[in-house]
């Protein structure tokens, strides 16, 4: 099933093996390599913790489940830091072809609940496939030239 | 697009998406008819002169909102890009140059680069500023010789002086084949 980033946002975190309730999405990282969500970042600030993909048994309308309260963890790095703290947010960010020309900004994606892999980045009123992203930073996402946009 | 602006562009890196410096100016080689290099200033809370430059062989595009590298590496200490980038002469920077006929005519000052559109940094012509006042372009490569204080460019150069930009594509490529070149 498809979603979209911010659709996704302030979903609600529960763990499968407890039911108990730790949070809310707060940001989604994604690897621009991989074209797929890597983790999901919960709560806000210092107290942000991370779940990776692989550690959701699954990302459903209602309810993001992690198969334990133990899948939770601290950034581990600069870049999941920045991730935490909403420096590497797709939507919101400018759309850079590789020529260094600006598309527009990023208005929402959408993604594959199943797998993570990301669909479409919606910039302006275009829908451009996420398999042209070839980076995302704190100051960009850079998208191949020249974007293909669908029908 | 024009030298100036590239000034000011932020560098960002194809691999990462991150803003790894601006330009503070372009380095431009006369003889050559294109950048060498830009020199950079530093983002951010650490804004100022930055020592690196940015060789045009490391520039990925040079477009209307940015200057694209592959990743941070492409910024090297002056010690470490070609001589010309590292060490640029101060007599190759053209702007304000008069232009001069072989025949002894001025056509105006330098007033700024143009550059092919999508280019690593090719540059097609100049803007200048007229002697009877306001704004002209001529296509390149016209001059013969250059001093740091004027260029001098073949007569029927004179013939090729264009109002606007549109004009100045055209006239390149008609100027070069005038001139014998491609």
């Amino acid at each position: 099933m498809s979603e979209t980033f911010r659709g996704s946002m302030g979903r609600k975190v529960v763990s499968r093996s407890s039911a108990k309730e730790l949070g809310s999405v707060s940001h989604l990282l994604a690897d621009s390599q991989q074209r797929r969500i890597a983790a999901i970042v919960i709560g806000q600030g210092k107290k942000a913790q991370l779940a990776d993909w692989a550690q959701l048994s699954g990302f459903g309308p209602d309810a993001v489940m992690v198969v334990g309260e133990d899948a939770l963890r601290p950034p581990a790095d600069d870049r999941e830091r920045a991730a935490a703290g909403g420096d590497l947010d797709l939507v919101g960010k400018r759309a850079l072809s590789e020529r260094g020309n600006e598309l527009g900004k990023i208005d929402d994606v959408t993604f594959d609940a199943d797998t993570g892999a990301l669909e479409d980045l919606l910039v302006g009123d275009r829908r451009i496939s996420a398999g042209t992203l070839l980076s995302s930073g704190s100051y960009a996402a850079v998208l191949e030239e020249p974007p293909e946009p669908s029908p | 697009m024009t030298a100036s602006q590239i000034r000011g562009l932020p560098v960002v890196t194809v691999k990462g998406g991150e803003d790894v410096a601006e330009v503070r100016d372009v380095i431009y080689s006369p003889e050559e008819g294109r950048l060498v290099g830009v020199t950079l200033n530093k983002r951010g809370f650490l804004a100022g002169r930055s020592r690196d430059v940015l060789p045009a062989e490391s520039i990925h595009a040079i477009g209307q909102d940015a200057v694209m590298v592959h990743d941070e590496s492409s910024l090297v200490a002056p010690q470490d890009a070609p001589n010309e980038v590292g060490h640029p002469a101060t007599e190759r920077n053209v702007i304000g140059d008069d232009i001069l006929t072989e025949g002894g005519t001025s056509l105006g000052k330098v007033a700024d680069l143009v550059l092919l559109v999508g280019s690593s940094g090719e540059v097609v012509g100049y803007q200048i500023d007229k002697i009877g006042g306001g704004r002209g372009y001529i296509p390149l490569p016209a001059q013969l010789s250059v001093s740091g204080v004027a260029l001098v460019v073949p007569n029927i150069t004179e013939e090729f002086v264009q109002e606007d930009l549109v004009g100045l594509g055209a006239a390149v490529d008609e100027f070069r084949a005038r001139m014998g070149l491609k």
